[in-house]
């Protein structure tokens, strides 16, 4: 069965069909060729493929995409301003906290969340933010570091 | 080059395509979409262990949206392997692991596939299982490989089976030795398989093209052993065969041996192109993945080692079992590494260790992050810490007592070179607070060392092009996951030409466009891709001096480049533009194309006549144990590192924290379970527990100088060390805060309270 699924990404307005059975991560990936959200662990355990629905970072894997009817997205392509990088994805070349790159659009997403409620996170809250965030190559001294940098400039103390 | 001069190298630039992965624009292998690609699946192995007595692929045939379904009788009668020729890319006569591939199908869609595998019938005769490595080499093990002999090495009347490979380290002689020691000290280690588990599944695209070629698209680390065994599996010419990289999203040796590390996910996928003539693309599901594809290998080690009172190590002897898995792989290689450093990395004047590589039915040894390495270290700086403690030694001085210095030999390393060993132990000593800090109730201190290869291999080559505006395009052999192509490769392109790192690009491999590479792996990167980079931006800058000098008139031993200028060494007015020499090369030889290899003949020698420059790490750690839970947690990790010469400085120690997280992973809480048929118990992430960042200390990284490499400016290897001291690192800390000595990974909280328990201290 398919269904239309009206949604609002990344400010724009995006109707399509999918079959009802469809996660958002699909819908995203495959029917809208939105590659920038990345598939992993397909358990919503890994953060790989985390974005922002109605305010909140999601795994985007374990969410239907009729649920996304009438939601407001936000995914790692909707962050930049023209070539103006996010801090967020600034700090995280900058920090070289990008190596393989593949947890990198969920991270960035999960911490972009983190930022927009506090620019100054404890180390309690960074845990809490992307504990559902796996990087199996940086060992997460880089990720910590790019977090901090962002929140710094954020907030205009860097 | 001297040091003081380099301009960009030890830096830490931005990373090639840092953009591109921030924006989600990155490509990586699972982006791809090809015009009219169908969905391709591959029905696995229900069994650890079973004849194959007969598969009806009728059925899924019919399925609606099914255009191809192959079994083995589909391909060519030929199997691949890397020492032992022993397996099909498609299951015949016989599957040895639960996950070995059996058919494949490709469809419209991935459900149609997924519905189509269902509907193959495939009848088996299951067989005994054998599961542990020591076990399985004994007479009533079953058999996995009725036509596969043992190794030469081995006499036929060893009573001995299923081994796969044999390696034997011999010094002087250990028994003697042993027998005259004060004191020896005798024990076990066991290590379990661990899943590399980079976050991107593994892919393949294939598709024919209207002149006969296959292309393949793979996310593999060695895209040029992926063409030659995709073209021999499917009895394709070399030439008729072109692999193309697309970015990887990390490998870690997971993807790093041919075809082998995706369980031939490439050539099943040509296939069904051939077959179905049409492009077909494979994604693996994350779960499927872990019980098919190429991993840290399991290993049991006998370790003995004789001692004189003072603390000098007299003599050690051992046995490995190394889980090869069902096919060779590269357990051999593995296993035959792992016995080599069970001999340690300090002065042992007599050494006698027997290594086995032994087929298991289960999935097949890779060559991940250190193969054979990091488990060896669990044994052997574990049982460091054992003989301390029996000599009422300090471990760190007991190490101390042990190191070998410049010119000494090592087991496996008949020279060394420089010996950082020493520094790196007692700079981790005072990072720690060795014998300093204070200890609260319940915890405890640790420390471990290791080292890794720094010795000659495959060599690889580099061509440097010289565009028309001075940018630079970099052809080599290598894969960007996160490693040297896109991070030290521009910089030392840039250092020898004086241009922006941002001027240069790396090109993804392709095996029509690329120079040969055996792939990022081995800690080779800097080695083979820097080294032969260094090179050709050289071969370049001579050609470009040498039309620069006819120009300005000047001899091109007196040029030098700077800020995309070419000038006259103390005359900087005199001076030309790069991009107009660049430009104007197109009416001389068309385009500055430098060229540069490894040479791995020149290392050899280089190695022979100064020895061996290996680097050498120590890590040290102060742990918690709780008496109640077993649960271990890290309160402070320091890893101190010589690398030699750091190219990109963030890169490098990247590399080291991510490599050391992964082994703290394997040391604190990650296996692959199985249950005794053989079967994984937990394939998927929910219960694949690996570090996250609520896990993880902070890893408090120190780069030692001053013990130069054979790599392009002193540099050496960084990728794989780090993974080989936490094991035993954080076994040591738990051993010092209780008593109790943990022999078998992991240390989790079961096991650790076991222990506790068993000692009577819970």
């Amino acid at each position: 069965m398919s269904v239309t699924i009206n949604t609002k990404i990344n400010g724009q307005s995006v109707s399509a069909n999918a079959e009802a059975s469809t996660s958002l991560l699909e819908f995203l990936r495959d029917t809208l060729e939105m590659k920038g959200s990345k598939l992993c662990c397909n358990t919503g355990e890994c953060g790989a493929c985390t974005i922002i629905y109605n305010g909140k970072p999601i795994n985007s894997c374990v969410t239907m995409a009729a649920d996304a009817n009438g939601a407001e997205i936000v995914t790692i392509e909707g962050l930049a301003n023209g070539d103006k990088l996010h801090p967020v994805q600034q700090a995280f070349i900058d920090t070289g906290a990008v190596q393989c790159g593949y947890c990198t659009p969920g991270y960035i997403i999960s911490v972009k969340a983190l930022l927009d409620r506090t620019t100054k996170p404890t180390p309690e809250d960074i845990e809490e933010a992307v504990s559902g965030n796996i990087c199996r190559c940086t060992g997460y001294n880089k990720i910590v570091d790019a977090i901090h940098l962002a929140a710094d400039r954020i907030a205009g103390r860097a | 080059m001297a040091k003081a001069e380099l301009r960009i190298i030890g830096s830490s630039p931005a990373r090639m395509g840092g953009v591109e992965r921030v924006i989600g624009k990155g490509v990586y292998g699972i982006d791809l979409m090809l015009k009219d690609q169908l969905h391709g699946a591959i029905l696995r192995s229900q069994y650890a262990h079973a004849k194959i007595v007969s598969i009806d692929t009728s059925e899924a045939k019919k399925v609606p949206g099914v255009h191809v379904v192959v079994t083995a009788a589909d391909a060519p009668d030929v199997r691949y392997g890397r020492s032992y020729i022993d397996r099909y890319i498609l299951a015949r006569h016989k599957v040895r692991f639960m996950g070995d591939p059996v058919a494949a199908v490709a469809a419209d869609t991935l459900a149609i596939a997924r519905q189509a595998l269902k509907k193959i019938k495939v009848v088996y005769e299951p067989l005994p299982v054998a599961l542990d490595p020591e076990e399985a080499t004994k007479p009533a093990a079953p058999t996995l490989h009725d036509d596969m002999p043992l190794p030469k090495t081995i006499p036929a009347d060893a009573g001995l089976k299923n081994i796969c490979g044999h390696a034997v380290v011999h010094v002087g002689d250990a028994e003697k030795a042993m027998a005259e020691a004060d004191i020896v000290v005798d024990e076990v280690y066991e290590t379990r398989m661990i899943h590399p588990q980079y976050l991107e599944p593994r892919i393949a695209a294939a598709q024919m093209e209207p002149n006969g070629r296959l292309t393949v698209w793979a996310n593999a680390q060695a895209p040029f052993p992926v063409r030659q065994e995709t073209a021999k599996m499917l009895g394709l010419a070399l030439n008729n065969v072109r692999v193309i990289s697309a970015g990887l999203g990390g490998g870690f040796g997971g993807k790093g041996s041919g075809i082998t590390s995706g369980a031939a996910v490439e050539p099943i996928c040509g296939l069904l192109a051939i077959k179905a003539k049409r492009p077909v693309m494979i994604v693996l599901d994350k779960a499927e993945e872990t019980i098919s594809t190429t991993i840290r290998a399991g290993a049991k080690m006998y370790i003995k080692t004789g001692v004189k009172k003072d603390g000098t190590i007299v003599a050690r002897t051992g046995k490995v079992f190394y889980d090869a898995g069902g096919y060779s792989g590269f357990g051999v290689q593995a296993g035959g590494r792992c016995t080599n450093m069970l001999g340690g990395w300090y002065l042992m004047p007599n050494c006698h260790i027997e290594g086995y590589s032994v087929y298991t039915n289960k999935q097949v040894c890779g060559p991940v992050r250190g193969p054979g390495g990091p488990q060896a270290a669990f044994a052997v700086e574990s049982h460091m810490d054992s003989i301390a403690a029996k000599l009422g030694m300090d471990p760190t001085e007991f190490r101390l007592k042990n190191i070998p210095k410049a010119g000494d030999k090592i087991v496996g390393v008949p020279k060394l070179r420089d010996v950082s060993l020493g520094e790196t132990i007692k700079i981790a000593k005072e990072k720690i607070g060795w014998g300093k800090v204070k200890l609260e109730k319940n915890q405890g201190i640790g420390i471990a060392t290791g080292s890794w290869i720094e010795s000659a291999g495959p060599g690889g080559g580099s061509i440097v092009k010289v565009n028309e505006d001075g940018s630079v395009t970099v052809h080599i052999g290598k894969i960007d996951m996160g490693t040297i192509p896109g991070f030290g490769i521009p910089m030392i392109v840039a250092e020898e030409l004086g241009i922006p790192v941002s001027d240069v690009t790396v090109v993804n491999v392709d095996t029509d466009a690329s120079p040969w590479d055996a792939g990022t792996v081995g800690s080779r990167g800097i080695l083979v891709s820097g080294g032969a980079s260094r090179l050709a931006a050289i071969d370049a800058r001579n050609q470009i001096f040498k039309m620069a000098g006819r120009q300005l008139e000047a001899s091109p031993d007196d040029l030098e480049i700077v800020d995309k200028q070419i000038r006259v060494k103390g005359t900087p007015a005199k001076a030309v533009a790069l991009a107009t020499v660049a430009t104007n090369a197109h009416n001389v030889i068309g385009e500055v194309i430098g060229r540069g290899y490894c040479d791995n003949l020149e290392l050899m020698a280089e190695e022979k006549a100064h020895g061996s420059s290996q680097p050498f790490t120590t890590h040290a750690c102060i742990v918690e144990v709780s008496p109640d839970t077993g649960n271990v947690k890290i309160l402070k990790y320091v890893a101190v590192h010589d690398i030699g010469q750091p190219i990109h400085r963030a890169a490098a120690e990247g590399q080291i924290e991510g490599a050391a997280a992964m082994s703290i992973g394997q040391a604190l809480c990650e296996q692959v379970v199985f249950d005794q048929n053989g079967r994984t118990m937990n394939p998927s992430f929910v219960d694949y527990l690996m570090p996250t960042i609520n896990m993880m200390p902070r890893i408090e990284t120190t780069l030692v100088e001053g013990y130069p490499g054979s790599g392009p400016y002193g540099a050496k290897g960084a990728g794989e060390i780090a993974c080989v001291p936490p094991m035993a690192c954080i076994a040591n800390a738990i051993f010092n805060a209780t008593g109790v000595r943990i022999n078998k990974l992991p240390l989790s909280p079961e096991n650790v309270l076991r222990g506790l328990k068993e000692a009577g201290k819970a």
